[in-house]
């Protein structure tokens, strides 16, 4: 089966020294696939390389089998890639419903602006039905019409997931969601987050540093090290092997005691 | 041989006569980035401030006698620094966490206010053909030939030596003082370095001050120059010193100093060669007076399209800005059904009251003024558009009307067609100018389209307007560029009621247009895009689409616009309607009153036409006592006033980026909903129930 997500070799280096190196990962469709390792290895370069926000120097980066290297950020959207933001990305000035809208319109290509123009802009009831439907799904459905800047940082994140479901994704990127948030909010996110996919079957590649937040949520994991994928497999495995112990691990014990 | 003796002569003394120009440049890009590097602030009031300083020095001499000395410490290292304490203190100081843009909105309108503030302050009535005199004694007529090819006047020599001393000074500042290392710091962010004990207010002071004499400095020795002190010279001036400054990405002092000699120089020599290539290339003729001046707009643009560098300079922003609480949405938005009607209401009557009196009591001065809001209001959607709902501030929204009523203007004068037909055909030509300009600047962030869109403004002044297919070329600039008034059918519009309903019909169609991708899809994407860029792609918006798809908009507008305002006056007049410093106080009109609503460019074009009439000159008082004679002896008040009060309204902007019109009317939203609150409750005398939340009752 082509798996819907896949990079192959990609390298990358800032002035001379390099960020990737020769990075292959593939995400399964319905996966949940975390990325993880310590700071500087790379994580943030390869995430940005798969959502167009990087042009990698060498390696490809397909989407259910089409190349999409070239592709500009809001194509990539369109076709299917998803994401949420580590430092949380909303709209100022817009109800957290107007989030949700304005992606779903997107979506169905609805912007023209003779239809702007000739009163046909204003959202229809099945367009905001759809976007209740979400923001009922995730909890916010009280807060549709709040204001975005009256949310808390874990709120914050639910609307930027539900955002990105509006696009109807075939892959979720999500750039360290636990960010920020204490343990049960994190806890709360990544229950919603797995019942939403079993729903929906979209898969979710997960940057993170919360090991335990990985370990969990993750049925495969990837470990990156100084650029290199230094292992993966299935997330309990990987975690044990003295290798990843050593890079990432080895830190936070060392730290405990 | 000959020919290269002849070529090599020309070369070096283009190169020796750029030198003098080109130090004062550096001096100017100097200053610029010195107050850049330490508050952030994009100082488009350089060049006021150089004005002022240059303005005083003349006047002390020439009007009150002063000696050279006495007026040059008064104007240069008295008044210059005092000004540049006063603006750092009283407005930037407060602004130092503001956004990049905001900031740059407050140097806009303070460019606008500060050499009007000067004018009517000091009593300054600057005399056409009067030209300003140097700070040498017989600065412009002794002349020495030091190199042999070309004679340098003493005011040459005196810039070039003053030039040179300053940059000594300024390194040893830097080099053997504490304060340039803190100078530095306070950049980078002015909170963190409060922490570790730096004290930003008194650095940023320091070199707001020292900037400021820059500018004084720079005033006064390139003053001569000009044949009449006047401010749009100096504000030029400041464009100059942006793209040598851009040389050095803003940040580098020597190399700002590098870009403002270069600029000097390479001026020069457009003006010693073009000349000669435009006798073998008559196509060159009608440009090649003007695109020396037009080259530091052409070298500017160009660095900010093709050199990536200056695009990714990181916009000086607080990293704590991001604290300050976002603008709140729309007022409209959140009242309550009643209030609405209430308002609508209100607005009714108030229109229609208005209407009567002017279309039965104006006489012809009236009518035109008032005709001439409704059209400017029409142009100013156009910054709505691009400033209010796209958020990018566009500083050639006058070219872009020009563009308009040239187009008008040459259709009715060659083809003979339509004037209104023309009027459209002109809005779509400044909507496709504006799709184009936007195309190489999509991708600059908040100042730098400001910058280039300003750099645009001054290449289509300097060059654009002189061509043949455009202003009319040559003499028809002056003479006026005649354009006939347009007849509907039986209607002729000659007549001035009738031209001022079809302007009130256009500007009621686009404030309907407006609201309508207001509340659409285009401007909600926009509004995401303002918001967020990032997450606006993430979710599958293209932002150069969106971005040119606003700027063709807003191009249209004013497009529209201008084509309105050129069939009205039934001329072009270009200088006095679309220049880019007149079209510079219509931004800060629109910001200062309101550049998210209707409202907001309805209130601006009234102010523009009005203000002056109505309450400088003190109409409304004659209406109040119905009687001309009773009006108070202070009036008429210098229309300058204008210029200040308007200006100086834009320093709000930072706290109320949706402008006064705005602020006011959510506050009185909030008094009318108390005030009703309160006649519900004593009416019914029910237990009283608690105020309802404003945003319950918003429309979704």
């Amino acid at each position: 089966m082509t798996p819907i997500l896949e990079t192959r070799g990609i390298s990358k280096s800032y002035a001379g020294i390099g960020a990737l190196r020769d990075v292959a990962v593939q995400v399964g469709e319905g996966e949940r696939v975390g990325l993880i390792g310590p700071n500087g290895a790379g994580k943030t370069t390869l995430f940005n390389c798969i959502l167009g926000l990087l042009a990698p120097d060498a390696g490809s980066v397909r989407l259910a089998g089409d190349d999409i290297t070239s592709l500009p950020v809001h194509l990539r959207a369109r076709r299917g890639i998803g994401r949420s933001f580590q430092r949380i990305e909303l709209f100022t000035e817009s109800t957290v419903r107007e989030h949700l809208l304005i992606a779903e319109r997107v979506r169905r290509g609805n912007g023209s602006l003779w239809k702007d123009l000739l009163g046909r802009g204003r959202p229809k009831a099945d367009e905001l039905q759809a976007c209740d439907a979400v923001l009922e799904r995730l909890g916010l459905g009280e807060l549709a019409d709040e204001p975005i800047e009256q949310l808390s940082l874990g709120q914050g994140r639910l609307v930027e997931v539900g955002r990105a479901l509006m696009t109807h994704p075939r892959i979720l990127l999500l750039d360290e969601p636990s960010s920020g948030l204490d343990r049960q909010e994190t806890a709360d996110l990544a229950a919603t987050l797995r019942d939403l996919q079993g729903e929906q079957g979209f898969a979710i590649l997960l940057v993170e540093h919360d090991v335990e937040f990985v370990a969990a949520f993750t049925q495969r994991c990837y470990v990156l090290d100084f650029g290199t994928l230094i292992a993966d497999g299935p997330t309990a495995e990987v975690l044990e092997r003295a290798i990843v112990r050593e890079s990432y691990l080895g830190s936070v014990k060392r730290d405990d005691l | 041989m000959v020919l290269a003796t002849a070529l090599g002569e020309d070369l070096s003394r283009a190169f020796l006569q750029g030198l003098p120009p080109g130090s004062v440049y550096a001096l100017i890009a100097i200053g610029f980035v010195l107050a850049y590097k330490t508050s952030g602030v994009f100082n488009l009031a350089f060049g006021a401030q150089a004005y002022v300083s240059a303005a005083l020095y003349f006047q002390a001499r020439l009007e009150w006698g002063w000696g050279i000395l006495p007026a040059l410490l008064v104007s240069v290292f008295i008044l210059a620094p005092v000004l540049g304490l006063i603006l750092e203190r009283l407005i930037f100081r407060h602004l130092r966490t503001s956004s990049s843009v905001a900031k740059l909105v407050v140097a806009i309108g303070l460019t606008v206010a500060i050499p009007s503030l000067f004018d009517v302050l000091v009593g300054f009535e600057p005399v056409a053909g009067q030209t300003p005199t140097g700070i040498i004694p017989g600065g412009a007529s002794v002349f020495y030939q030091p190199v042999g090819v070309y004679a340098f006047s003493r005011d040459e020599l005196m810039a070039m030596g003053v030039a040179v001393v300053v940059m000594l000074g300024l390194a040893a500042l830097f080099r053997f003082s504490g304060i340039g290392l803190q100078m530095r710091a306070v950049v980078e962010s002015p909170r963190m370095t409060e922490l570790n004990g730096i004290q930003a207010d008194r650095v940023s002071a320091f070199s707001w001050a020292l900037s400021s004499v820059f500018a004084g400095l720079a005033g006064v020795l390139i003053a001569p120059r000009f044949n009449t002190l006047a401010a749009p010279d100096f504000f030029n001036l400041v464009v100059v010193a942006i793209a040598a400054a851009a040389v050095g990405r803003l940040i580098s002092l020597p190399r700002a100093l590098a870009g403002g000699l270069g600029l000097g120089v390479f001026i020069a020599f457009a003006n010693t060669f073009l000349p000669e290539w435009a006798l073998s290339y008559p196509i060159l003729a009608p440009i090649q007076d003007n695109v020396a001046p037009a080259v530091p707009f052409l070298v500017l643009f160009a660095l900010l399209v093709l050199w990536p560098a200056v695009r990714a300079t990181k916009e000086q922003a607080d990293p704590l800005s991001g604290v300050d609480p976002p603008p709140p949405s729309l007022a409209s938005h959140e009242r309550s059904a009643g209030l609405t009607v209430a308002t609508r209401v209100f607005a009714v009557v108030f229109f229609l009251t208005v209407g009567l009196v002017v279309f039965t009591q104006a006489d012809v001065s009236w009518l035109f003024l008032v005709t001439q809001s409704v059209i400017l209001s029409t142009l100013f959607l156009s910054i709505t558009v691009i400033t209010g709902l796209a958020g990018q501030i566009s500083l050639c929204q006058g070219s872009f009307a020009a563009i308009g009523g040239f187009t008008v203007f040459q259709l009715s004068d060659r083809y003979g067609m339509s004037v209104l037909v023309a009027a459209l055909i002109g809005a779509a030509v400044a909507a496709a100018c504006a799709a184009l300009l936007s195309l190489p600047i999509r991708r600059l962030g908040g100042v730098w389209v400001a910058i280039a869109t300003l750099a645009f403004a001054f290449f289509f002044d300097a060059v654009m307007v002189k061509l043949p297919w455009v202003g009319g070329g040559g003499t028809s600039l002056l003479q006026g560029t005649r354009v006939p008034r347009p007849t509907i059918g039986p209607w002729d519009l000659g007549n001035d009621k009738a031209f001022l309903v079809l302007a009130l019909v256009v500007f009621v169609v686009a404030s309907l247009a407006v609201i309508q991708i207001r509340e659409g899809t285009t401007g909600r994407t926009l509004r995401a895009l303002r918001g967020s860029e990032l997450a606006s792609q993430s979710i599958g918006i293209s932002p150069a689409r969106s971005r040119v798809m606003a700027f063709a908009l807003s191009g249209f507008l004013a497009g529209l616009g201008g084509a309105m305002l050129t069939m009205h006056q039934e001329n072009v007049n270009y200088t006095l309607n679309f220049s880019p410093f007149a079209a510079l106080f219509w931004l800060v009109l629109v910001v200062s009153l309101g550049s998210r609503t209707v409202e907001g460019a309805a209130q601006a074009g009234a102010a523009y036409a009005l203000f002056e009439a109505i309450v400088l000159r003190g109409a409304v008082f004659g209406w109040i006592f119905r009687n001309t004679d009773r009006i108070p002896g202070i009036f008429p008040i210098s229309p300058k006033w204008r210029f200040i009060i308007f200006g100086l309204g834009t320093i709000q902007f930072a706290r109320h980026p949706e402008g006064l019109v705005e602020f006011n009317t959510r506050r009185a939203h909030r008094r009318a909903e108390a005030l009703m609150a309160r006649l519900g409750r004593s009416r019914a005398a029910s237990p009283p129930e608690p105020d309802a939340p404003v945003t319950e009752e918003s429309v979704p």
